[in-house]
């Protein structure tokens, strides 16, 4: 019994060892693997699972089979037309020929070494020889989207003014760009691919993530757009002002013709009216033109004597008995 | 006894070996019997390797794996949607969101596409939808989600002008931010899948341009104030021009209705005393004549009445206006 139990204790500890010194060694998804022996590749795993090594004398070396980043620092680059700006660039890669990986660069951050080697000199490279538009600008879609106004303004007459005209902003035409952000960074890629590839590399792509003026070209740039919205702002005072004297014109004009054109016509009906008493006046004097003349004028002393101050003479046909019971 | 000095066998172990292997047996099958489950919760879907090689996936709930690590599992929140910021940090998110008050110009600070500065603040939303290419197929996840999210932003700024990136094509930039973006990640087998882009805040550079910016914004109010009080001043004067317009007309009909019939009255009176004069000339003639004269005088009492033979009268009357 206690011999089984010695025996069961050295087998238990022999087989412990064996699989301490690890002749199997698990390969995961994502990993890929380059067994050495004594320095020298033997074997490359490129599939997961369950694997077995000689113990003791081989080493595994496991690299990532997955995509892997590549972040550079942000360059200060003169483009074609000499401004300096600050392109900011990654890239995603990954190791396809472990093998040569090893021999040539061995270990990640070696590769990052030789990358920002490569992939920053491509940029470079690249960004100086196209214009700063290239660089910024994908495509010529700038030139099809309409820069609306936000405010649809009217003038008196109800005409909409053209906002966009008015303020400077008319539909502007960018040059057209040749290639664009996206072939440049696949010439990027293309300049860095023709040298990747020897140290097991495949290059996924190159991206620019962000392109900055550097900092004295900002300050112009900031003073440019200062200036352009203040063009702007006063524009659309002036606007204001202009509209606002103009309404205050049509009013001036509107209020002296409605109010000409009613002293015209309440003229006009006055003389008519005129006109028209004169004629029936006209057709009574026409019965009998001397009694018309004595009652006009009896009728006229009636209303304006008793206002006026009098001092009469009795020597008037109606003080005639006044003096005279037959008259005179 | 000296036997018994050298020979471990006779040595009074406290356990005898036998129990020692049963405690190592039960402990190695509690251990396993442990090791065989795992969860899942129910926001989870689990990869299961089997000696590092894929095996299966698995749903939510107690689930069953070879033990001793030869199956391993991996959870992975398959239904919760992860937000990712660009240009700002939530500090603590709740009813009222804390933002970060840090600036990352490095994420948000782009050039549009007539060469202006803008400030752009996002924000993605993204499902893992494949736990298998999420887990395998890249590195460096978030710095890649990070990358990719940053440069097409970048890419649909640079193609518009600031004041369409600021307006009209806001919109428009989402959505052709969340088609890039998803392109580019199923080209790497990224596994995810960004459900929205949000844009937040889209300003001009903070100071003086913003100031410059705003300060349109006051000019088109300004230019809006204008118009309206000029608008104002018509529609409150014109109205009453109107008005006035309409009175003088309607003063002018009184006038002219009052002038016809008063000429009316007038000739009609005249003519029925005419009719009358006709058949007594001398004497109406001068009734109506002495009638006027009656009225005249019964109207007024300062009326000075002069004999014809006097021949100095204005001494009279001076003396007269002097005692008044």
């Amino acid at each position: 019994m206690k011999k089984l139990v010695v025996v069961l204790a050295v087998l238990a500890v022999i087989a412990i060892l064996f699989i301490a010194a690890g002749p199997f060694y698990v390969l995961q998804e994502g990993e890929q693997a380059v067994v050495t022996r004594f320095g020298a590749i033997v074997n490359t795993n490129i599939t997961a699972g369950l694997k077995f090594k000689m113990p003791v004398v081989d080493t595994v070396v496991k690299y990532p089979k997955k995509i892997l980043s590549w972040d550079g620092n942000p360059q200060r680059i003169p483009t074609a037309e000499n401004q300096f700006i600050w392109v900011d660039t990654t890239a995603r890669w990954k190791i396809t020929d472990p093998d040569l990986f090893y021999a040539s660069v061995t270990t990640i951050t070696n590769a990052f070494a030789r990358m920002d080697d490569v992939i920053d000199s491509s940029v470079r490279t690249i960004v100086a020889e196209n214009l700063l538009r290239e660089a910024v600008r994908n495509s010529n879609y700038i030139n099809t989207v309409p820069e609306v106004p936000e405010t649809v303004i009217k003038d008196p007459e109800g005409n909409v003014i053209e906002i966009e005209v008015a303020v400077g902003e008319e539909q502007r035409f960018f040059e057209n760009v040749e290639k664009g952000r996206q072939r440049l960074s696949e010439e990027m890629f293309d300049r860095a691919v023709q040298v990747i590839p020897q140290y097991g590399i495949e290059l996924v792509d190159i991206i620019i993530r962000q392109i900055r003026y550097s900092d004295d070209l900002t300050a112009s740039v900031y003073n440019r757009m200062i200036t352009e919205r203040n063009k702007v702002a006063q524009r659309y005072r002036s606007i204001g002002e202009g509209q606002k004297v103009e309404w205050l014109g049509k009013l001036d004009n509107e209020k002296r013709s409605i109010l000409s054109r009613a002293y015209e016509t309440s003229e006009q009906i006055r003389g008519r009216a005129d006109a028209e008493a004169t004629r029936i006046y006209a057709e009574a004097a026409r019965v009998d033109a001397e009694f018309y003349e004595f009652w006009r004028s009896i009728e006229s002393y009636r209303k304006t004597l008793p206002q006026f101050r009098k001092t009469l003479s009795t020597d008037m046909d109606y003080f005639q008995y006044l003096h005279s019971m037959n008259g005179n | 006894m000296s036997e018994r000095d050298v020979s471990p066998r006779n040595v009074n172990l406290p356990f005898k070996p036998r129990t020692i292997v049963i405690v190592l047996v039960v402990l190695a099958i509690v251990a396993g019997a442990l090791s065989s489950f795992y969860m899942v919760d129910q926001s989870e879907q689990a990869v299961v390797l089997t000696f590092g090689k894929f095996s299966r996936i698995t749903g939510p709930g107690l689930n069953m794996k070879v033990p001793f690590g030869i199956e391993k599992n991996y959870n992975v929140p398959t239904q919760i949607i992860q937000t990712m910021p660009f240009g700002y940090r939530t500090e603590r998110p709740g009813l009222e969101t804390i933002y970060s008050s840090g600036e990352y110009p490095e994420e948000s600070l782009m050039l549009t596409g007539d060469l202006n500065i803008i400030d752009v603040q996002w924000a993605i939303q993204y499902r893992i939808v494949d736990p298998r290419a999420w887990l395998f197929n890249v590195e460096y996840k978030e710095q890649t989600i990070r990358d990719i999210s940053q440069s097409v932003l970048n890419v649909l700024v640079g193609d518009r002008t600031i004041l369409s990136v600021l307006g009209s094509e806001r919109s428009n930039i989402a959505q052709q931010a969340q088609i890039l973006m998803n392109k580019n990640f199923d080209l790497y087998g990224l596994g995810i899948q960004v459900t929205t882009v949000q844009l937040k805040n889209i300003v001009p550079p903070k100071g003086e341009v913003q100031n410059a910016f705003e300060d349109v914004n006051k000019a088109e109010q300004d230019m809006e104030r204008l118009i309206n009080e000029g608008l104002e001043e018509y529609n409150r004067e014109i109205p009453k021009a109107r008005g006035q317009a309409a009175q003088a007309i309607q003063i002018a009909e009184g006038y002219a209705a009052e002038r016809v019939n008063q000429a009316r009255g007038d000739v009609a009176r005249f003519l029925s005393v005419y009719d009358e004069y006709k058949e007594a000339k001398e004497a109406t003639r001068s009734r109506l004549y002495i009638e006027m004269m009656e009225e005249i005088f019964s109207k007024s009492q300062e009326t000075d009445l002069i004999d014809r033979g006097l021949d100095n009268f204005l001494p009279l009357k001076n003396l007269q206006g002097g005692t008044q």
